[in-house]
């Protein structure tokens, strides 16, 4: 089957397309306007479960310095032209590379990737969107700074503008990523550029140190939104710890997760533990290196016999807690007898650190460089776990309270099993919060798998909002449906942002399912 | 000690008379190859048998294709823009592969070769190869194929399904690339 047909963009003319290439060309130079299929198809590559005809961009824009995104959004309101945003295209299993919806231009920011600032004695620094985990970590490293990432698990090929303003996490203290944010630079619709927080005063040394600024604090409207474009970002860096112990905890029951989580809140919130510690289920323990097919090739859900025989192979729990203790070695090993004491009481924890944890495999190596921050691709081993390409990360939001999380996993566990598909999940811990993160892995080159992977997403969603259980983050298949469980009232408020910030819809439509 | 693909060549060992049986089967059996390679060289990726057909197909086209070992589509960074890259890989691969190459690079063709078919995704216009049949393996079919999307000029995405023949031997499925920087 042959396509050839040109994709435009939804409303504009050729004619105007045109026209608004020709001047993208000016502003950027010819090789940085791409249009051809064959530089287009990285941009319609996704994972989630929807239709590829539905997510194929029109072009794709490489700007390297703020002015050409500000001439760049001029354009596009001057021909209706919507432009939809990523910053280095790595946000897998929610959107990809690819526009929210097809005709969408691609404005792929990676090529501005300047660190601009890092400051080791406040530990802070100011990015360029583009700017990669790898390529920070590598700054640090070769100027010898005695500063940590908190990258998330796909982190050398991430960046942490995108991540955070997506409202990503990691593993470290630093695991929020969006509450060590810290100042910005935004385009706006109408090519206006501000500076957020301190950053609105001339030479401000205080742009990325002090979060809040005057009046009120604007930063949350440009994450996770269409309300702006940010092309500069602050964060704050962790000091590097003069020791650090990672552990991991172990259980073997199912029902153990209640336990897990009702010892460990305390302990988090009265930082005792202080890094985002995550639970992790043997599903996604074992399929970061292991194939499904090597113990089950059924299509229904991996049965608890083979999940068993896993456990029983690898060495793993049906729930792995990976945490780490931080401080000076007097500090360290104050905490670790506090965490012995409140894990061991019942008896059923297995507790390891140093050697023994290392020769107990599974994913306690690549799991202990992500809690200091170092980077690894460990994760994408989950891709190989049932093949096809299929991957939507299902990730609602939880007190950290035992009972909800037991309710949870029944309840995630009891709609995958319905559709067919495994409990292939983990929980990070956050202060007070859990985030399960549930990978729904589908093959995406079987139609009806797909269409069961949709409908079971579609289907997660409902129920979980049905039981007051809402997602912080989700792909751009179903940002509509998820909108719609926040509420009406929320949404028209989004919406009045939208109208006043962006007359003309041209950034990103649809994203979080905001639109004019 | 079982030398990887790459060891061996950094070994030169492969023109040697250790040259492991299946390597060699597949550089010694050279009728129907070029006379000498006319396209120049193209980065081949992959640690299996298919890999070495996909070569010898290259190679009878006129491509001098370099085997590099196993794919680390993170080490296509550091290659020179136009650099032409081909192999097989696993899921996790594709996926990393292809989030690269937004805005770095083109998909000129993607084959997924499972049990039963042969799924076949062209950039460069129609694709035409039968993938089987009386002239070899359907890797080094494959390799002739991208041989010739790698110099097309077409723009068309073109998609095509092909059957395997029922008996044919399969292992897990394969995933191929070709790629330029």
């Amino acid at each position: 089957m042959s396509t050839t047909q040109r994709i435009l963009p939804k409303g504009v003319s050729e004619a105007d397309f045109d026209a608004a290439l020709a001047r993208f060309r000016e502003i950027l130079g010819a090789d940085s306007v791409l249009t051809e299929s064959d530089q287009l198809a990285a941009y319609s590559k996704i994972m989630m479960a929807g239709d590829d005809a539905d997510y194929i961009p029109s072009a794709a824009l490489l700007p390297t310095t703020t002015e050409q995104v500000q001439e760049i959004v001029r354009t596009c309101n001057q021909y209706k032209v919507p432009i939809w945003t990523i910053s280095t295209g790595k946000n897998l299993g929610y959107g990809s590379a690819a526009p929210g919806e097809t005709g969408q231009v691609m404005l792929d920011m990676h090529r501005m990737n300047r660190i601009l600032d890092v400051d080791p004695e406040v530990c802070t620094a100011l990015l360029e969107p583009g700017v990669t985990y790898q390529q920070l970590y590598d700054y640090i490293k070769e100027n010898d700074l005695k500063l940590w990432l908190d990258p998330p698990a796909p982190s050398a090929i991430a960046g942490p503008v995108g991540n955070t303003l997506d409202r990503g996490v990691g593993y470290t203290p630093y695991g929020e990523h969006f509450m060590f944010q810290c100042g910005m630079e935004v385009v706006l619709a109408n090519g206006e550029v501000i500076r957020t927080g301190m950053g609105g005063i001339e030479n401000s040394s205080s742009w990325q140190v002090f979060k809040w600024g005057y009046g009120p604090y604007i930063d949350g409207l440009f994450t996770q939104s269409n309300y702006g474009i940010v092309t500069k970002m602050g964060l704050w860096l962790m000091p590097e710890p003069p020791a650090y112990r990672p552990f991991i905890i172990q259980y073997q029951d199912p029902e153990d997760i209640e336990e897990i989580v009702d010892v460990l809140r305390p302990l988090r919130i009265a930082q005792i533990i202080p890094n985002a510690v995550v639970i992790v289920h043997t599903l996604w323990d074992a399929g970061t290196h292991v194939v499904r097919k090597d113990y089950y090739d059924g299509s229904d859900s991996i049965p608890r016999e083979a999940i068993e025989r896993i456990k029983a192979d690898e060495g793993i729990g049906e729930w792995n807690v990976y945490a780490a203790l931080y401080g000076t070695p007097e500090q360290i090993e104050v905490n670790w007898k506090i965490v012995e004491q409140a894990f061991g009481a019942s008896g059923k924890a297995k507790i390891m650190y140093g050697e023994e944890a290392e020769k107990r495999g599974g994913g306690f190596e690549y799991r202990s460089a992500l809690m200091k921050g170092d980077m690894n691709l460990q994760e994408f081993g989950l891709y190989n776990w049932r093949g096809g390409g299929g991957s939507m990360w299902f990730a609602p939001v939880s007190q950290a309270k035992g009972s909800e999380t037991k309710d949870q996993t029944e309840l995630a566990q009891q709609i995958l099993g319905k559709y067919g598909f495994d409990y292939v999940a983990e929980y990070i811990v956050g202060w007070r919060d859990m985030h399960h993160v549930i990978d729904l892995l589908y093959n995406r080159q079987d139609p009806e798998e797909t269409k069961r992977a949709h409908d079971c997403f579609a289907e997660l969603i409902d129920e979980f909002a049905k039981r007051g259980y809402g997602l912080y983050r989700t792909n751009t298949e179903f940002m509509e449906q998820v909108a719609g469980t926040f509420g009406e009232p929320l949404r028209e408020v989004h919406k009045t942002l939208k109208n006043a910030l962006d007359p003309n819809g041209i950034l990103s439509p649809g994203k979080s399912g905001i639109r004019q | 000690m079982n030398l990887t693909r790459r060891q061996l060549m950094k070994n030169s060992l492969l023109l040697g008379a250790a040259m492991p049986l299946s390597l060699g089967a597949a550089w010694a059996a050279d009728s129907g190859f070029a006379e000498a390679p006319v396209h120049g060289p193209i980065r081949l990726y992959g640690a299996d048998r298919s890999t070495t057909e996909l070569g010898l197909g290259l190679r009878q086209q006129g491509w001098a294709p370099s085997y590099e070992g196993r794919l680390d589509p993170l080490a296509l960074n550091a290659l020179p823009a136009g650099s032409l890259a081909t192999g097989f890989t696993d899921e996790a691969g594709l996926v990393l592969l292809t989030s690269l190459l937004a805005g770095r690079g083109r998909v000129l063709a993607l084959g997924r070769h499972e049990a039963g078919r042969h799924q076949l995704l062209s950039h460069r216009g129609p694709l035409t190869a039968p993938l089987a049949g009386e002239a070899g393996s359907w890797q080094a079919a494959l390799g002739r194929e991208y041989a010739r999307l790698a110099q097309a000029a077409g723009s068309a995405r073109q998609t095509r399904d092909l059957r395997r023949p029922a008996g044919e031997a399969t292992s897990a499925t394969e995933l191929s690339f070709l790629v330029r920087l």
